[in-house]
């Protein structure tokens, strides 16, 4: 897990950390599908369900394979792409011990972030900033999982806006423009955060 | 772009419970009865909306608990009807009763369990001890390991449980969550080409058991034990084997149809041929165990799996030639027989089977148990259990560090010490 990008490999997993009612389920499915749109050959996503409610912690996994069939069904350690749907949730010291990879977090550019190993490459969206700006909100709460999912194209250029697009058009009807033009804000503005080592 | 996708053909990511629902609707079922629980619920749920909206048509009814949901469907069987349902763990035993009286009546009807951890404490994960439980009930019983095998099981299953040597209802079981909530490319052939692989429904109701007024027949009669309760008895087992052969035929017959493999359809063997080191296990971790097996063959290790499609018919013969040239057997169980011979169903029924040929008998057998009530098997853990065959055999001893309780292993276990 030392390279950066590292879209060329066959197996890619990801681990996203969310709180129950930001998206962060649909989320793991919807980057199987951009995936799988984009010429993976297996795709794989495991949320962890249980008897979770609004606000709690939460993870799902996904796995990602261009060649050859996906086995392994269990959750995902020692991920290539950690996704943060929620810096608050770094306050919690498992989340924190458990990234991996490439790390992308939903945070505002104000937020420290040196609780993160500074080995690791940190990338940062604004996702509930663009959302509310874009009145992408559900019963009050900002959407956050079809913005990430565009900063994370960006991030590691698995897939395009273009199937971005495909797969709002598939799956929220309607709805697909709005949650695909904040899809697009986030592909433009995450970016890299410089660490100091 | 112009190409109208149909939801319902071709390949589709698609939940483990989804698969089950879209192929309950590409094989016509008539009649499903509902009743909701986790970690299947989605299955009836998919349904119901494919009803609601005109995509699927059959009688959808929901019930008030799960025992009402296979009463009715017996009854939705015994009227001639293609009948289909879902449940889990608890559901499963609550439904045990009209789940005997399904068998007993020879009704070929297929259900699709997501196996979860029976209760208590709660557990609604994977864990095959829901299944097990209705061993001795007439059902034929398959467990799946791949999303793709959900689907292709339903379809299977109306096959050969509509054949009229075998009459008997199917459970296929996967995973709870592992398989029922993750979602994977399912590829749904076209729906012409599933109707010319199943059965036609026959318009008059099945051949033994019927609901029609110009064909008056008495129901749910007494007999006296001088009648034939003993001799239905028979014929329920003697279906169960002849199960067996026509399992062979639907899978091999599916392989020629659709392109996909299911081994003989009561198991699959994973680079045994030359193995001197077999485990036997069953569900995604088996399918899992691939990875593991590919590992120790690279480090020039024999090993290799067979993997348990069919737990009833148990597939004894069959077993005893693709294990008798191995030096030593693991089981590994995703469930519990508490107070059996190994403490795993599969596992005891595997040294049972193996007792009856001269060429088997003198096997090593090891038993396993692992990922109870969900827990992660990963592949280290898989790779431990092979690391015991090793030590039993080179050593000629048991490993004395693990969890061993009476000569079975339970792998996975929370070190006591260290808690």
């Amino acid at each position: 897990m030392t390279n950066a990008v590292q879209t060329k490999n066959d197996l890619i997993n990801v681990t996203i950390h969310g709180r129950g009612g930001q998206g962060a389920i649909t989320a793991s499915n919807l980057l199987c599908e951009c995936a799988f749109r984009a010429g993976f050959k297996d795709v794989l996503d495991i949320p962890k369900i249980g008897a979770e409610r609004r606000g709690a912690p939460i993870q799902g996994f996904v796995r990602l394979s261009r060649v050859n069939e996906i086995k392994m069904y269990t959750g995902v350690r020692n991920a290539d792409y950690t996704l943060v749907f929620d810096y608050t949730l770094l306050d919690i010291p498992s989340v924190v011990s458990s990234l991996s990879g490439i790390v992308l977090v939903n945070a505002p550019e104000f937020v420290n972030l040196d609780c993160i190993d500074p080995n690791l490459d940190v990338w940062i969206v604004d996702a509930t900033g663009i959302s509310m700006n874009n009145g992408l909100l559900i019963a009050g709460f900002p959407i956050l999982n079809t913005l990430i999912l565009g900063a994370f194209a960006k991030m590691t250029g698995m897939y395009s806006l273009d199937i971005i697009k495909d797969v709002y058009k598939a799956r929220f009807g309607k709805n697909w423009e709005k949650n695909y033009i904040a899809a697009e804000q986030a592909y433009k503005s995450v970016k890299k955060v410089g660490r100091k080592i | 772009m112009t190409k109208v996708e149909s939801e319902f053909e071709g390949v589709h990511l698609l939940k483990g419970n989804f698969a089950a629902a879209y192929a309950a609707r590409a094989a016509r079922v008539q009649v499903v009865t509902a009743f909701p629980i986790t970690p299947q619920t989605l299955i009836v749920e998919k349904i119901s909306d494919l009803v609601d909206s005109g995509k699927m048509n059959c009688e959808f009814i929901r019930m008030e608990s799960e025992h009402s949901v296979m009463a009715a469907l017996v009854g939705a069987s015994i009227a001639g009807a293609r009948t289909y349902t879902g449940t889990s763990g608890q559901g499963l035993l609550y439904m045990a009763e009209p789940v005997h009286w399904a068998a007993g009546t020879r009704l070929p009807m297929v259900m699709s369990i997501a196996s979860r951890g029976i209760a208590p404490p709660w557990n609604i994960w994977a864990d095959f001890s829901d299944v097990m439980s209705q061993r001795d009930s007439g059902w034929l019983i398959q467990l799946n390991s791949t999303h793709q095998e959900i689907y292709d099981s339903v379809l299977m299953g109306y096959k050969i449980t509509e054949d009229p040597e075998v009459m008997l209802p199917l459970m296929a079981a996967y995973g709870g969550f592992i398989l029922s909530h993750t979602s994977k490319p399912v590829d749904m052939p076209p729906q012409s080409e599933i109707d010319s692989f199943l059965p036609e429904i026959p318009e008059k109701g099945w051949d033994h058991i019927f609901l029609d007024a110009d064909r008056p027949m008495m129901h749910g009669a007494l007999v006296m034990p001088g009648d034939f309760y003993q001799e239905f008895r028979m014929k329920i087992h003697l279906a169960q084997l002849r199960a067996k052969e026509k399992i062979k035929v639907v899978t091999k017959e599916f392989k020629e149809k659709f392109g996909r493999d299911y081994g003989n359809g009561l198991f699959y063997e994973y680079k045994t041929s030359d193995a001197e080191y077999i485990m036997i296990n069953y569900g995604e971790i088996a399918k899992q165990m691939e990875l593991t097996i590919d590992t120790l063959r690279n480090e020039g290790y024999n090993v290799g799996m067979i993997n348990l499609r069919t737990y009833r018919p148990f597939p004894s013969e069959e077993l005893i030639e693709k294990v008798k040239h191995a030096k030593i057997l693991g089981v590994v169980d995703r469930a519990t027989a508490f107070g059996s011979p190994t403490g795993g169903p599969v596992s005891s029924d595997v040294r049972a089977a193996l007792q009856t040929s001269s060429e088997t008998r003198n096997l090593s057998i090891i038993p396993f148990i692992n990922g109870l009530g969900g827990r992660d098997v990963f592949p280290e853990e898989q790779r431990e259990q092979f690391e015991i065959l090793f030590h039993v055999l080179d050593k000629g001893e048991y490993p004395k560090n693990k969890d061993l309780m009476h000569a079975t292993y339970w792998t996975g276990t929370i070190d006591r010490r260290s808690t």
